[in-house]
């Protein structure tokens, strides 16, 4: 299996954590486990993990607002573990906007520059530029409690850009929107990063959003970082079961490579040459894989096809690997199909191709691309 | 009318009655009883004598110019050293360490404590011959006139001390599930602790320490027992003056002593009336 570690320079990192732990108290669980982190400047970097996993507590200890039990937090080579949260040039963005409501909305954005000790004159004038970098210049005397949702929180990232923080930390900031306002903060987020490409660090529990939003990720479970990668690699190549599933990947499938080739309940899949013989976990994910009600005349019962080639170029030579089986649930899910298919003994997570109205009791071919399969140690 | 029209209207009707229970006897008891006092005031309700409109009461009552500019001093100056103790106090409290908490519990026993009780200690404490006056091993010829004096020291005290605490409550009961958010925002946008204060933690607790100095400076104009206890015998605040006119033995009096309670009324009207007008202006009270 491929190493996911990233490399990089301690003093040219925007933030760098070094064995940061944190417990809540001493009867429950570590919040943080012996947490390392670099995040690169003007990057974008999604956290992700299930409740509980300690997203939030990271932001939080980067802030400043939360004490670590042990380690060391560094931002832009600077060690700020013993600085209070005004002193980190950092801003953060919460869930809610908590914009102040005795403040109006550019008097809200003009917050930093007021409390950084400018003239209520100069700190408006620079408080319009932000407004208008968020598509927002027109509400600039409203009072917050008059505008919607989706405003109030374009408002929140406004005023803390304003701040001109060295790091921007997002802590959900939205996941109460729905889905259409949400495209919109994306697009936000995009434009401004194209304009003053902040180093953003964000909390989401939301899988679009991160990969919408981010170039990398940082998956989390119970306290301890599971995997930092690209968005691509966290999803594609997860470095364990955990993060596979713990990013919605719906198939695994436990067994033994010998000689680039894996064998399990599906039978045998040609995978790389340079994964070691071994015990493994086949993974990929259901929006990787397509199912087809074609099915060959010699082929109509649901049994795995053997594979003997254990080529390091099988796979890529080869084309998609097909297997054949029998649709067991459909399920839709707005404009997706979801199919459970039963391979064998084993049943894959797949989708159907759209338009493709496959029912229980079909039988389909469903075929696996070279690109989404990997493995992870058993 | 349509059915969806009148639907608001019934909905209307029903919320009035259904506090109607509790808006009569509130209707009867302060309209009625300024009511009466103002009738009486105005001569319409005398305990003898033909009942005839005058504005003699206002104008026969010794010294009642002097009396309200007294009560009017009493109340701004200890209603103002309530509300800045009472809001450094919220602040203390809020701030969830182990030293607001103290104080916290120190603030809502204050409370629980009537008044008439802590004019007594307060009594004790500070005459002549009281408590810290023998712990400084002060000889009371030596000791400062607070108690009776003419700075009437210890009925600010006492109302300050007092007021100071439901100040703070007050504060802290309408910040606290949310002042710990907006000063954490303010925090991580740089805002320095002295900032946080200025710019954040004043303005959203503005409205509700209006509120509780309106409250207090109402008390402190219109409550009698503290000065009556703590103060000089002359001049004498409105509402002790107002007591005593009515307890008097000439029956003529009681007009007297309704015109007294009315003048204390306008001005603890145009006070509250004042901070009301305030309230409507700030921007954290929308």
């Amino acid at each position: 299996m491929t190493t996911h570690a990233q490399t990089t320079d301690v003093e040219t990192s925007a933030i760098t954590l070094t064995g940061i732990t944190k417990s809540y108290s001493a009867a429950s669980p570590a919040a943080l486990r012996e947490v390392n982190l670099d995040i690169l400047p003007g990057t974008s970097t999604a956290i992700v993990g299930p409740s509980g996993s300690g997203k939030s507590t990271i932001l939080r200890i980067i802030a400043g607002l939360e004490d670590a039990n042990g380690g060391q937090v560094r931002l832009s080579g600077r060690d700020v573990t013993a600085l209070l949260p005004e002193q980190r040039g950092i801003s953060m963005v919460f869930q809610r906007p908590l914009l102040f409501p005795h403040l109006t909305v550019l008097d809200n954005v003009a917050f930093a520059d007021r409390a950084a000790g400018l003239s209520r004159g100069q700190a408006r004038e620079r408080a319009r530029e932000h407004l208008e970098l968020v598509q927002m210049g027109a509400f600039a005397s409203r009072s917050p409690h008059s505008l919607s949702g989706g405003q109030q929180q374009r408002i929140a990232v406004a005023r803390a850009l304003a701040a001109q923080p060295s790091v921007l930390l997002l802590d959900e900031p939205f996941s109460a929107l729905d889905p259409g306002l949400k495209d919109e903060m994306h697009a936000m987020i995009a434009s401004i990063r194209e304009a003053v490409n902040p180093t953003i660090l964000f909390v989401t529990h939301d899988r679009d959003e991160a990969s919408a939003m981010a170039e990398r990720v940082v998956v989390l479970e119970n306290g301890q970082l599971l995997q930092h990668d690209t968005v691509d690699n966290v999803f594609h190549r997860p470095a364990s079961l955990a993060v596979a599933r713990l990013l919605g990947g719906k198939n695994a499938f436990a067994g033994e490579v010998r000689n680039g080739v894996h064998h399990s309940a599906i039978g045998a899949v040609a995978i790389s040459s340079t994964v070691e013989s071994g015990p493994a976990t086949l993974v990929f994910r259901q929006e990787a894989v397509s199912a087809s009600a074609r099915v060959p005349d010699n082929r109509t019962d649901a049994s795995p096809p053997v594979t003997r080639d254990s080529d390091a170029t099988a796979c890529q030579s080869r084309g998609p690997r097909e297997l054949y089986g029998v649709v067991t649930s459909a399920i839709q899910r707005g404009p997706r199909r979801e199919l459970l298919v039963r391979v064998g003994d084993a049943e894959i997570r797949t989708e159907a191709a759209p338009g493709n109205l496959l029912a229980a009791g079909d039988s389909v071919t469903v075929s696996l691309p070279c690109e989404a399969l990997w493995t992870v140690l058993s | 009318m349509t059915a969806v029209q009148s639907r608001p209207r019934r909905q209307g009707m029903r919320a009035t009655l259904l506090v109607l229970p509790a808006i009569i006897p509130v209707a009867i008891v302060v309209i009625g009883g300024i009511g009466t006092t103002v009738v009486q005031s105005l001569g319409l309700m005398p305990l003898v004598g033909t009942p005839a409109l005058s504005v003699d009461a206002f104008e026969s009552t010794d010294n009642l110019l002097g009396s309200a500019l007294l009560s009017l001093g009493i109340a701004v100056v200890s209603t103002t050293i309530a509300a800045v103790v009472g809001f450094f106090t919220a602040v203390l409290i809020i701030s969830g360490n182990w030293g607001g908490r103290i104080v916290g519990a120190l603030s809502a026993a204050a409370v629980t404590v009537p008044h008439l009780v802590g004019a007594a200690s307060v009594g004790l404490l500070l005459s002549d011959s009281g408590v810290l006056a023998r712990i400084l091993g002060i000889p009371p010829e030596s000791w400062p006139a607070l108690v009776a004096g003419p700075t009437w020291f210890a009925v600010i005290a006492e109302y300050a001390w007092k007021e100071s605490a439901f100040v703070a409550l007050i504060i802290v009961g309408t910040l606290a599930t949310r002042i710990t958010s907006y000063d954490e925002t303010a925090a991580v946008l740089g805002a320095s602790r002295g900032a946080r204060l200025r710019l954040v933690l004043f303005p959203l607790a503005a409205p509700s320490l209006l509120v509780a100095s309106a409250i207090a400076f109402a008390y402190t104009l219109g409550s009698y027992e503290v000065a009556w206890l703590l103060g000089k015998t002359y001049p004498e605040p409105l509402s002790v003056m107002a007591l005593r006119l009515f307890n008097s033995a000439s029956l003529t009096a009681r007009p007297e002593a309704a015109a007294v309670a009315v003048i204390t009324l306008l001005l603890t009207a145009a006070i509250v009336g004042v901070a009301m007008l305030g309230l409507r202006r700030m921007r954290a009270w929308q």
